[in-house]
């Protein structure tokens, strides 16, 4: 037996197919939070470092995501949040934004929307991440946020509608619904 | 569920699969309607999210995570030292210097836990072998032939080692020298897919591990040379 593939630990070969399965994930998650590739990537690695020291406690893989993402979201609080310039000004987004227009589908609505996540404030912006891309539940979000599940249900209600106005370029302005 | 309530659940989760949900939407048309807009704006939604990660981001992830190991292992070794003398001094006054497993057992399992090692192929300068055993409190009369692509000072379960890996025609062969456990007897001993010797030197325990063991005698000479005193030399060969 070749002693070079004979074996490494459970615990590295659980998080190499971590790393694998969910970089790209917490990747965009990080992205998202912060607006800046490189943050997001700084982000995702010390997410993962930090994760492997308390690997021993995921008990459930199935809740593998939702667990890095907790710990990606308190690394930005930790690092980032308060030295980060957020998204850029709406009125100043280049309409040829390079990162957009590499994209294939970058003439299309999804581009718009893209921009108009920039525009959204982030009290909308991550609890609408962590439904959307984290597959978080509302009860989740609210603990997860430290908030009511209907504040949260109200937050993701305005989210989508405050990027459909925007989409719409504010015409679409209507009546938002508190939430109970 | 009423048509504003539906509108609401709609604004908050478009993919709610609560039963009142769908009941509704069976039976109203425009909320139907509005419920296909809304999955349409999600799936635009979630593929304007998703922006391209960075190539290799996994491979620069898992490198940088083998970089800390690597440092905190070292750290470690340090730190060991002082460790060493306090279970000496625990294990003098209090009498718990007993294992669960045999050593060559608690080996493989390092040796596995540390597979990486055997993958390196940078070379450590020789000297560096010295400095690891001096860490451990043991100075060596010689520096046995490498080339070395390991040294560390490696915790195993209780035990304070000296970890090497050397290289040769063979294929590397694991050093590790248990410093505060003498093995009873000599042996070698085929284990987990290893070939493998325990050896009695010093007050601890040269073990070697391989594919091929045809090293084992030379590197078990060169070891001892460098490990027991001339005095002890003679005693082992009597």
């Amino acid at each position: 037996m070749n002693p070079v593939t004979f074996a490494v630990s459970s615990k590295q070969r659980q998080f190499d197919a971590l790393v694998r399965s969910l970089s790209g994930d917490l990747f965009r998650y990080g992205y998202w939070l912060c607006g800046d590739e490189a943050l997001a990537h700084d982000l995702v690695q010390e997410t993962f470092l930090r994760a492997w020291r308390a690997l021993d406690k995921l008990r459930d893989t199935a809740a593998a995501k939702a667990w890095l993402i907790t710990i990606l979201r308190r690394e930005h609080a930790r690092l980032y949040e308060r030295k980060l310039p957020q998204f850029t000004d709406v009125d100043e987004i280049d309409v040829s934004d390079e990162r957009d227009a590499q994209l294939p589908e970058s003439a299309g609505e999804e581009n718009l929307i893209r921009r108009a996540m920039r525009q959204l404030d982030v009290k909308y912006r991550e609890p609408l991440l962590m439904q959307v891309l984290g597959g978080f539940s509302c009860e989740e979000i609210a603990q997860e946020l430290n908030l009511t599940p209907a504040a949260v249900m109200t937050q993701l209600f305005r989210a989508r509608q405050k990027l459909k106005t925007m989409l719409d370029g504010g015409a679409r302005e209507g009546v938002v619904h508190e939430l109970s | 569920m009423n048509c504003l309530e539906f509108r609401r659940q709609l604004g908050v989760d478009p993919q709610s699969a609560s039963p009142e949900f769908g009941e509704h939407r069976q039976q109203c048309a425009r909320c139907a309607e509005a419920h296909a807009g809304a999955l349409a704006f999600e799936s635009s939604l979630r593929r304007a999210l998703a922006v391209p990660a960075p190539a290799q981001l996994a491979d620069s992830i898992l490198l940088a995570h083998e970089t800390v190991r690597q440092r905190d292992r070292r750290q470690y070794g340090r730190r060991a030292v002082l460790a060493l003398a306090a279970s000496l001094v625990l294990a003098s006054g209090i009498g718990i210097y007993g294992h669960a497993q045999p050593l060559p057992v608690e080996a493989v399992g390092h040796l596995r836990d540390e597979a990486v090692v055997l993958t390196w192929t940078k070379l450590e300068p020789d000297s560096d072998v010295r400095v690891a055993f001096g860490m451990r409190g043991i100075a060596l009369h010689d520096i046995p032939p490498g080339p070395y692509t390991f040294i560390g000072c490696c915790p195993m379960n209780k035990h304070l080692t000296v970890h090497l890996v050397v290289q040769g025609g063979s294929g590397p062969v694991s050093v590790i020298y248990v410093v505060d456990q003498r093995a009873d007897a000599r042996e070698d001993f085929h284990l987990a897919g290893w070939q493998g010797r325990s050896i009695p030197m010093g007050h601890g325990t040269l073990m070697l591990f391989a594919q091929d063991a045809s090293r084992f005698d030379g590197l078990e000479q060169a070891w001892r040379a460098a490990i027991e005193s001339p005095a002890d030399n003679k005693l082992a060969r009597s």
